[in-house]
């Protein structure tokens, strides 16, 4: 293939991508680079590459160069690491870099992947500076991500489990009176010590997600919701969502895990605005309700409602209708109900209506008697 | 050759293609291919997506820009919208998703070089 059909290549690639001979020339300038550093390929081929440089770098590029054609000793090819790009009006930017080396028939070529890291930063330190104060809240959205990621770990010791698999199946067919011999032994091995590291990650999941014995307070089911909601509006600034609160009765007390329970409304509050945001009345509504023996905290909200499949699978683990997360968030919220003695439950809405989602709770000592119960059961 | 930083999917895969009869070298990253001798036209190189540093996709370009370019087969278990993203620009190539729904060597074998 020539160089301009690699060239055409590189130039959709999001990333900024740039190759180098050994003397630092610039032989490949992707369109990537150009919006990064604002020089066009034209006017960067057969410069050097210190061209896109901070001065105190461009200086000791050329000697990091003779120094690894004298001596061999990488700083940078093969590892990767954050450094500064210089913009052609002056501007300097952190950016991440990865380098490879390639040795063609003209030569030996660096290959440098460029991400600009300046977006990045900013949410780092937004992210940051929220962190503090949402943190034990939050934690049920980190363990949807954690969820995530998890599937995606999973996905690999699945992946050669497999593999291994096909590979002792072939062998077995080719000779298929043949005894197991040590080679087939090793790859039975090999798969196991697979399936084993496949359930020691969903071991680690389960002992995040199992129940944990909540640690109980008494506290008005008031101040913990309003603490929730004045959070969230202070997080949501911005936001066009109006929360209005609508508190029945004076004083609902109840007997719970105040960080568990506000880790189900942050939940239900967050999914509610994110529907609301895209409705025409934009609003919430957090109601306070109940009778002697039952609290509720009803989150009702101006989005278009649930389609009967999505309330028939709502509660279920890996269920979500969002385009992140794992919906883990709603099965979690439930099992940290259940274990206080209450429930979470959910009415679709539709027809112009919003869902309705209730978090109900046993009032002051009943949810002691009824756990006093189960523990002698 | 086989291109990916998971050393258990890349010793399996090798298991596989050496069980009917491959030669196949193992790679865990795009720059530990750069260091030794580029792949020829008869090769075949499976090139994980989701590579660190130099990733999948930049090196599955740099290979078919090689002058005599080896047959390319791309694994991942990236999702497919992301697979799309990242391969659209590239030549067409034969993409193979973790975990394998199907027989891997049959699908490597059975199906045509891209063109």
């Amino acid at each position: 293939m020539s160089e301009a059909r690699f060239e055409s290549l590189l130039d959709t690639a999001a990333d900024g991508i740039i190759v180098i001979d050994e003397l630092g020339r610039i032989l490949a300038f992707n369109k990537s680079c150009e919006a990064l550093f604002g020089f066009t390929a034209v006017e960067a081929v057969g410069q050097n590459v210190k061209l896109i440089m901070p001065p105190s770098y461009a200086d000791a590029h050329d000697g990091y160069m003779e120094n690894y054609r004298r001596t061999g000793h990488r700083k940078i090819i093969g590892i990767g690491r954050e450094v500064a790009g210089r913009h052609k009006d002056g501007t300097v930017f952190p950016i991440e870099l990865s380098v490879g080396e390639a040795a063609t028939s003209e030569g030996r070529q660096f290959i440098g992947v460029l991400r600009d890291l300046r977006q990045r930063k900013a949410v780092e330190l937004r992210v940051s500076q929220l962190q503090a104060q949402i943190m034990h809240m939050t934690r049920l959205s980190a363990m949807d991500e954690m969820g995530a990621a998890m599937a995606h770990e999973l996905n690999q010791p699945l992946t050669a489990l497999m593999l291994y698999m096909q590979a002792v199946i072939r062998q077995s067919r080719a000779a298929p009176a043949a005894p197991a011999g040590d080679k087939v032994l090793g790859v039975l091995e090999k798969a196991l010590a697979e399936a084993e590291r496949a359930a020691g990650i969903i071991q680690r999941m389960r002992q995040m997600v199992e129940k944990r014995e909540p640690e109980r307070t008494r506290i008005d089911l008031h101040d913990l919701v309003d603490e929730v909601i004045d959070l969230s509006d202070f997080v949501a600034q911005g936001s066009t969502v109006t929360i209005r609160r609508s508190y029945r009765d004076k004083h609902k007390v109840v007997d719970v895990d105040p960080i568990q329970i506000q880790q189900i409304i942050v939940n239900l509050l967050r999914n509610a605005v994110e529907v609301a945001k895209d409705s025409a009345g934009r609003w919430v509504e957090v109601d306070i309700g109940g009778d002697e023996r039952v609290a509720t905290v009803s989150i009702s909200d101006s989005g278009p409602g649930l389609s009967p499949e999505a309330a028939q699978t709502l509660f279920r683990t890996f269920t979500t209708t969002k385009k992140s997360g794992m919906g883990l968030g709603l099965a979690i919220s439930r099992s940290i109900a259940q274990n206080h003695g209450g429930d979470l439950s959910a009415l679709p809405g539709g027809d112009g209506r919003g869902a309705t989602f209730t978090l109900s709770l046993p009032i002051g000592d009943g949810a002691r008697a009824r756990r006093d119960e189960d523990t002698k059961g | 050759m086989i291109v990916e930083d998971d050393p258990a999917v890349a010793d399996a895969l090798q298991a596989l293609l050496v069980g009917a009869g491959h030669d196949a070298t193992v790679r865990s990253s795009a720059e530990s291919l750069f260091s030794s001798a580029p792949p020829r036209g008869g090769d075949t190189v499976i090139v994980d997506l989701g590579l660190p540093g130099i990733g999948g996709a930049v090196l599955v370009a740099w290979l078919s820009a090689l002058a005599d370019p080896p047959r390319i087969i791309v694994i991942s278990g990236k999702s497919s919208l992301t697979i799309e993203r990242e391969t659209r620009h590239l030549r067409p190539v034969q993409v193979l998703r973790k975990p394998p729904s199907a027989d891997w060597l049959e699908a490597m074998t059975t199906a045509s070089p891209p063109h």
